[in-house]
C-alpha cells in the first residue's frame, strides 16, 4: 500500500465526514448567504431614492432645494431613479416648523434662505441633510456671482458637476476603476477567515484524535506525517470548495445586480486568489497541525494556536497598511515575510502593485517555508501524539520524535 | 513468530523496559502478565512503532518490524478510541482500508463482525450512540477486520461483564486456532489460566517468567496446599518446613509452600489433629506463580 493511497484514505475520511456534517454544511450556507447579503443589500438600497422633506419659511430657500437636487443627481444616468427628491412644506412661523422638526415630520428647515435648523448635528441622517442643502445654497449664490459678471447661471451646475481633470494612473488602469480596491479588499477578508478557519478545523481535528484516544489506533497502521498530511489534504479539498463556490456565487451575484462594473474579475483574479489560498493555507495548517498534537483536551487547542492566530491578524494589518500603500515599506516587507505574504501579496496582486520578481520571489519563499515547515511541524506531531496529560512542550515533543 | 529482544526503554529516569525479552508464535496464545506500571503497555506498543525503544529489536519472522508488517497485525490498546461521530460499519471499513484493503472487502468483514457481536441492525448509528459494552465489541473489531497475522490486545478483559468476557475468550481461542499469534495483557490471571497455553510475567521492566502454564507450574519450586480442618490447624502447619505465605479465609488455610518440602505423613498427623474436611495438594496456581514473580 502506498503512501499515497493511504494518504487519500485519510483525506477522504475528512470529506466525507465533515463535508456531512451539520457544521460544514452550515458554515456553507451562512457564508453564500452572507456574501450574498453583501452583494445585493447594497445594491437595493443603493438603487433607490433618497427623501427629504425641507420645512420653509420666508423666502428664497425654493432655489437652494431645487439646485441641491440638480447637484446630486447630476451624475444619475438616463435610465435610474433619481438619487434624491426633495419635497418642500411651507410654515408660518418657526414655533410650528421647529415642532414639525422634532416630531420627524420634516428632516430640516430652511429660514430665509440664509439658516439651516435640524435636531442635531452629529447624526448621519442630519449631516447628510445640511451637506446637501450646504451645496445647494453655495451653488446659488455662485450662481448669483456668475450672472453679476454676465454669464448666464445655468452653467454653474454643469461646471460643479464635471470632472474636469483627466484621470490616468501608472498601473494602468482605467479612471474610475476604484473596483480593484474593494475587490483586493474582499479578497483579503474572505483569503484571512478562509486560511483562519479551515487551519483551526485542522487544530481541532488533531487534538480531538487525541482526546478520544482513537490516534493510537491508527498510528498503529499509519504513519504520522501520513495522518497530518491526509488530514491537511482532506479539509483543504473542502476548504477550497466552500472558498471558489463562495467568490463564484460572488461574482455571478455581482453580475446580475450589476453593483459594480468589474472589469477586474477574471480568471486572473481568481487563480490569484484561489493560490494564495493554497498557499496560506498549507502554511497555516501545518503549523495548526503540530499546535494541535501538543495538547490532548480540546478546551487547550485554542490556547496552543494563539500565536499563529496572531500571526495571522499581524498579517491582516499590514494588509490594510498594504491596501492604502501597495508600494510601501510595510507592504514590500510583508511580501518578504512567509507568513504574511498570504495575505499581503494578494492585495498587492489585486492593485496591480507588485513587481513580477517580488510576486514569483515571495511564492519560492512561502513554498520554501510550507516544506520547512512540514518537516519540523511532523516531527512535534510525531512526537507529541502519544504524550497524554498536561501540555506537551515543543522541545520534548520534538525530543520524543528523535529517540 | 513475534521476537522481542532485549527492549530498553527510559522515560526521563523512569526505566520502562529493562531488557524486555519474549515471543509468540503462530496459532499461540500468549498472556502477558505483569503488576502495573511493570512495562506491559510499553512493550506493547513498541511492537508498533508508537515508542522508539533505545535498544534491542522487535522483529516478526526474523524481519524488522515497518508499516508493512504493522498493518497485518491488529491492535487494541489500553486507552480505547474510536471517532465518537463516525457509524460503526464506515468507521471499521475505514480502518480495513487504511490497512490495505479492498472497499469491498473492508465492507464485508466489517458487515461479518458487526453481525458475529449481534450488531448488525446498528451497523449505521454513530460510535457515540452505543452502549460501553458494544463500544468495547466495535473497538475488537476494528483490531480484527483485516484478519491480522498478529493480534496485540492491551487489557481486552477490563471492564467486560462475564458473558462478554466469555465471548472475548472464544473469538481469541478461534484467532488462535487458526494460526494467528495472539498476546494479551490481563490482570485477570483466572482467565488467563483458563485460556493461554504460554504466559511471560514481566516486573520492572524485563521478563521473570515465562514458558507454558504447565511447564511453569511443574517446574515451580512451590506447591499449593489448601486445608480446612475442626480444630487448631497451627501445630500442624508449624511441623512442615518451607512455608512461604499462608492466607486465612474462615477456616480455609491456603498455603504456599517449598516443592521440596517432605509431605509423608502429614495427611495422617492431620487426620489425627481433627475432623479434615478439605485437603489439596496441588502445583502452584497462575495467581501463586504470579505472587511469587512479582515479590
Amino acid at each position: 500500500m502506498t503512501a499515497t493511497s493511504i494518504i487519500w484514505q485519510v483525506a477522504r475520511r475528512e470529506i466525507t465526514e465533515r463535508g456531512r456534517s451539520k457544521a460544514y454544511l452550515i458554515t456553507t450556507v451562512v457564508t453564500l448567504l452572507l456574501v450574498l447579503g453583501l452583494v445585493i443589500v447594497p445594491s437595493l438600497l443603493g438603487g433607490g431614492t433618497e427623501e427629504y422633506t425641507i420645512g420653509s419659511i420666508g423666502e428664497g430657500n425654493q432655489p437652494i432645494v431645487e439646485s441641491a437636487e440638480l447637484l446630486r443627481n447630476a451624475g444619475d444616468e438616463p435610465e435610474d431613479e433619481e438619487s434624491v427628491a426633495i419635497s418642500i412644506v411651507e410654515f408660518g412661523n418657526l414655533e410650528d416648523a421647529e415642532t414639525a422638526l422634532a416630531d420627524g415630520e420634516v428632516d430640516a428647515v430652511l429660514v430665509d434662505g440664509s439658516e439651516v435648523v435640524v435636531e442635531s448635528v452629529g447624526g448621519f441622517g442630519d449631516s447628510a441633510v445640511v451637506s446637501l442643502l450646504q451645496r445647494g445654497a453655495a451653488s446659488v449664490e455662485l450662481e448669483v456671482i456668475v450672472s453679476e459678471s454676465g454669464q448666464a447661471a445655468t452653467d454653474v451646475i454643469d461646471v460643479m458637476t464635471s470632472d474636469p481633470l483627466e484621470t490616468t494612473t501608472l498601473s494602468g488602469q482605467e479612471a474610475g476603476d476604484e473596483s480593484a480596491g474593494v475587490l483586493a479588499y474582499a479578497g483579503l477578508m474572505l483569503l484571512y477567515i478562509a486560511i483562519l478557519l479551515y487551519g483551526t478545523w485542522i487544530l481541532t481535528g488533531v487534538t480531538e484524535e487525541k482526546s478520544n484516544r482513537v490516534v493510537e489506533v491508527l498510528l498503529s497502521s499509519v504513519k504520522p506525517w501520513q495522518l497530518l498530511a491526509g488530514k491537511i489534504a482532506g479539509i483543504g479539498i473542502l476548504g477550497i470548495a466552500q472558498f471558489t463556490g463562495t467568490i463564484l456565487v460572488a461574482i455571478v451575484a455581482l453580475q446580475l445586480t450589476g453593483a459594480f462594473e468589474l472589469p477586474n474579475i477574471g480568471v486572473s483574479s481568481v487563480v490569484t486568489l484561489v493560490v494564495w489560498f493554497v498557499l496560506g493555507f498549507l502554511l497555516y495548517a501545518v503549523m495548526f497541525g503540530a499546535a494541535g498534537s501538543l495538547v490532548s483536551r480540546m478546551e487547550d487547542a485554542q490556547n496552543v494556536a494563539f500565536p499563529m492566530s496572531l500571526t495571522a491578524v499581524a498579517g491582516f494589518f499590514v494588509s490594510i497598511a498594504a491596501l492604502n500603500d501597495p508600494d510601501g515599506a510595510a507592504a514590500v516587507i510583508g511580501t518578504f515575510i512567509p507568513l504574511t505574504a498570504p495575505f499581503v501579496v494578494p492585495v498587492r496582486a489585486a492593485l496591480d502593485a507588485i513587481p513580477l520578481w517580488q510576486y514569483l520571489l515571495s511564492i519560492v519563499m512561502v513554498l520554501a517555508t510550507i516544506a520547512g515547515m512540514t518537516l519540523v511541524a511532523g516531527r512535534i506531531y510525531a512526537g507529541a501524539l502519544l504524550r497524554y496529560g498536561g501540555r506537551t512542550k515543543l522541545r520534548e515533543a520534538w525530543r520524543s520524535a528523535a529517540e | 513468530m513475534l521476537a522481542i529482544q532485549d527492549l530498553h526503554k527510559t522515560f526521563g529516569n523512569v526505566v520502562a523496559l529493562d531488557g524486555c525479552t519474549f515471543g509468540v508464535e503462530r496459532g499461540r496464545m500468549l498472556g502477558f502478565l505483569g503488576p502495573n506500571g511493570a512495562g506491559k503497555t510499553t512493550a506493547m506498543r513498541s511492537i508498533f512503532g508508537l515508542i522508539h525503544h533505545e535498544k534491542g529489536s522487535v522483529t516478526w519472522d526474523d524481519n524488522e518490524i515497518t508499516i508493512n508488517e504493522r498493518r497485518r497485525f491488529g491492535y487494541m490498546p489500553e486507552e480505547r478510541g474510536l471517532y465518537p461521530k463516525m457509524k460503526a460499519h464506515d468507521q471499521l471499513t475505514y480502518l480495513g482500508r487504511l490497512r490495505g484493503m479492498s472497499a469491498s472487502d473492508a465492507s464485508k468483514s466489517a458487515d461479518n463482525w458487526l453481525e458475529r457481536f449481534d450488531l448488525a441492525d446498528r451497523r449505521t448509528d454513530p460510535v457515540e450512540a452505543l452502549s460501553h459494552g458494544n463500544q468495547q465489541r466495535v473497538q475488537l473489531a476494528a483490531a480484527l477486520i483485516h484478519d491480522p497475522e498478529l493480534l496485540v490486545l492491551d487489557e481486552p478483559f477490563s471492564g467486560l461483564d462475564p458473558i462478554a468476557a466469555e465471548t472475548m475468550g472464544d473469538i481469541l481461542r478461534e484467532q488462535a486456532a487458526k494460526g494467528t499469534a495472539v498476546v494479551f495483557s490481563s490482570h485477570q490471571l483466572d482467565v488467563v489460566e483458563d485460556l493461554c497455553e504460554d504466559v511471560a510475567i514481566i516486573n520492572r521492566g524485563s521478563i521473570v517468567v515465562e514458558g507454558t502454564v504447565k511447564q511453569l507450574k511443574d517446574a515451580a519450586p512451590i506447591r499449593h496446599i489448601e486445608l480446612d480442618i475442626d480444630g487448631d490447624p497451627e501445630p500442624l502447619l508449624a511441623s512442615l518446613d518451607g512455608i512461604r505465605h499462608t492466607t486465612v479465609n474462615g477456616s480455609m488455610h491456603t498455603v504456599i509452600i517449598d516443592a521440596d518440602t517432605d509431605m509423608r505423613g502429614f495427611l495422617a498427623r492431620a487426620q489425627n489433629a481433627g475432623r479434615l474436611r478439605h485437603f489439596t495438594y496441588t502445583t502452584p496456581s497462575l495467581s501463586d506463580l504470579f505472587r511469587e514473580a512479582v515479590q
